[in-house]
């Protein structure tokens, strides 16, 4: 079966006016297949923002294959994106600034089914209402504007706009990030239904771990612009293999003083380089705790252990 | 000074407030707040946007923001009283007694000056705070190579960095008191933790007191020995952290930790949900401010504001039905 997004070797560079590119995403490689949801993780910088909008072609790739259903996006004309963009959709992390102030939600969530073609009018208005019921709000709602909703109600009205084409894929980027812890948990409730009900491939993007392994059914590591490692859930959470998941897992306060208090603190030293300048051999050796000479000079493979992927000299001996 | 909840020790509390309310436009934002820190002991002010939290933390240093009045209570510094202080007086205090740091370390230092100088600049004391005690005090914050740093500019450093510098310039006028509002939020989790052990140490080693203003309960049970959880501008219930999470003893503190997905609860199950939204001050009623959200809410809850009380395991909870909370 073919899967619902596959991305290979995805390289985005960007052109620097001073001095070499930054190389954001360098050789990215993995796939989802529909109902499943792949979290990707990482911290600030580490590029998968960038991945994110390369797959919905908001990013024009520097190499590598981005294929959505099937068809190759990177490179595509305009009209492939646009059929492309039917059935990848994204929500991004703050609500406040995804939605046209001017434009009531009713005509926000319509757009895409009135621009394509697909329902006006009567029918319109009636796939809008049940889009709005589908996310927890009222048809009522839709003749009002963005600011008339608190931020949580605002991110369901972007998921409502991003539903109406029935997309295959939903790419989410940072969606709860911006959220109080409570409205947070209704919105990842919310999320975890509908891409059940709507068998959606997900593409989750964030930098909560626990919020992740709540929602994913694999999980992609990501430091400075290369994968470090992409196991499935569990797998990733109780035997993670490549030492930069295992950093970022220790460094997440858990909510429970007698847990948090009890592990054992290895802070990662030093700060994550430029990604103008990655470091040569493992982008991750300057912040290793078990690097050796090797991990300075030769690139890890990305390679097999287990169900586990994982790019690291080391990984299988610790 | 009946009302504040101590923390449990003999000796004079480096920060204590009692009964704080402040007000804007005759609306009180922050209702008879009450709380004290010990010398060395790090406690948090936890709750959601809008629940007036870091009016409380700006209204320990008088900080407050034009439009927001201290309509009544006090604030105790080492025992003192500075809440009728002239302002000359208490710009004195600010950084010697008592210092705060903020959420955006870019933001708050100054782009055009060297971190350095900035930091020489809140010790207070302008040339006496030699080059030398500046280099001191940037390595007792955890910057490698104080040298080069201490005449780099803000934009020069990282965001961890540039919060390393701001606990520097907080700290060297040695100040029995640090307010740190939300001071891990804009970092990434790695850097997160390398900055709270930083705050963990300097409490520790140097018996500041620390107050923390934060959102993430994980940040809380993290490093707090104490916290006080806030909703709609009231203490909610106030204790000991492992009292507090182990046993919740308000339905608010209760369904918040419920709906935080965990590294250890099952995937994909449904997280506890707060129904509603937190009212805004025009709609707060006479009674229990959660009285509208809370499952276990009576006609009492909503006719009869629910005072603080103490609840076994020494902690303090205001809310009627503490002893049913689950």
């Amino acid at each position: 079966m073919t899967p619902v997004l596959a991305v290979e070797n995805l390289v985005v560079h960007f052109p620097a006016r001073h001095g070499p590119p930054v190389r954001a995403v360098d050789e990215v490689s993995f796939a989802i297949a529909a109902h499943e949801t792949l979290g990707l993780v990482g911290e600030s910088g580490c590029g998968k923002s960038t991945v994110s909008n390369a797959v919905v072609g908001l990013v024009v790739p520097t190499g590598g294959s981005v294929r959505v259903a099937g068809v190759e996006i990177a490179g595509a004309d305009g009209r492939t994106l646009r059929e492309m963009r039917a059935k990848a959709q994204m929500v991004f992390q703050d609500p406040a600034t995804s939605l046209n102030p001017r434009m009531t939600v009713g005509a926000a969530i319509g757009e895409p089914l009135l621009v394509r073609g697909i329902a006006r009018g009567a029918a319109l208005r009636e796939r809008v209402a049940s889009l709005l019921t589908e996310v927890g709000l009222r048809p009522e709602h839709a003749t009002r504007y963005p600011h008339q909703f608190s931020g949580g109600q605002r991110q369901r009205i972007v998921i409502a706009r991003a539903l109406a084409l029935r997309p295959a894929l939903l790419v989410c980027d940072e969606p709860v990030s911006a959220l109080d812890v409570s409205v947070r948990a209704q919105i990842l409730n919310l999320l975890v239904e509908l891409q059940a009900s709507h068998a959606m491939a997900c593409l989750f993007v964030s930098h909560d771990l626990a919020v992740v392994r709540h929602v994913c059914d694999r999980v992609a590591v990501m430091y400075l612009g290369h994968l470090a490692e992409l196991a499935p859930r569990d797998a990733l959470y109780t035997t993670p293999r490549h030492p930069y998941t295992r950093a970022l897992l220790a460094a997440v306060p858990e909510p429970d003083p007698a847990l948090q208090r009890a592990k054992l603190r290895v802070p990662l030293q030093g700060e994550i380089p430029s990604p103008a300048a990655p470091p040569p051999g493992c982008v991750f050796h300057t912040r290793c705790p078990i690097a050796v000479e090797r991990c300075r000079r030769e690139v890890p493979e990305w390679r097999c252990l287990g169900e586990t992927m994982v790019a690291c000299h080391r990984a299988g001996e610790t | 000074m009946t009302s504040v909840p101590m923390s449990g020790s003999a000796i004079t509390p480096a920060l204590a407030v009692d009964d704080l309310t402040l007000a804007i436009g005759g609306v009180s934002v922050v209702d008879a707040v009450g709380f004290s820190i010990a010398p060395g002991e790090v406690m948090a002010l936890v709750g959601e946007s809008g629940c007036g939290k870091s009016l409380t933390a700006q209204a320990m240093l008088r900080l407050l923001p034009r439009q927001v009045k201290q309509a009544a209570g006090r604030v105790l510094l080492g025992g003192e009283d500075i809440t009728a202080l002239p302002e000359r007086r208490m710009r004195r205090l600010r950084g010697r007694r008592i210092s705060m740091i903020f959420q955006e370390p870019q933001a708050a230092l100054d782009p055009l000056s060297p971190v350095g100088a900035q930091v020489r600049e809140a010790s207070g004391l302008a040339r006496a705070a030699s080059r030398d005690a500046v280099r001191r005090m940037l390595a007792e914050v955890g910057i490698a190579d104080p040298e080069r740093r201490i005449d780099q500019y803000p934009f020069e450093l990282s965001g961890g960095m540039c919060q390393r510098v701001m606990i520097a310039s907080a700290l060297i006028g040695g100040p029995a008191v640090l307010v740190a509002d939300e001071p891990t939020t804009a970092l990434d989790v790695t850097i997160q933790a390398q900055i709270l052990d930083l705050l963990r140490r300097l409490a520790a080693e140097r018996g500041t007191a620390i107050l923390l203003i934060t959102h993430d309960m994980g940040v809380v049970a993290d490093i707090a020995e104490r916290v006080a959880v806030m909703y709609a501008g009231r203490i909610a219930e106030i204790g000991t952290t492992e009292a507090v999470f182990a046993a919740p003893r308000h339905p608010y503190t209760s369904l918040l930790l419920a709906a935080i997905p965990r590294l250890s609860d099952a995937p994909k199950s449904r997280l506890a949900v707060i129904e509603g939204s937190v009212p805004t001050p025009p709609e707060y009623g006479v009674g229990c401010r959660f009285a509208g959200r809370c499952p276990l809410a009576d006609a009492r809850c909503v006719a009869e504001q629910p005072p603080l009380r103490a609840m076994e395991g020494g902690h303090l909870s205001a809310c009627w039905h503490a002893e049913r909370v689950a």
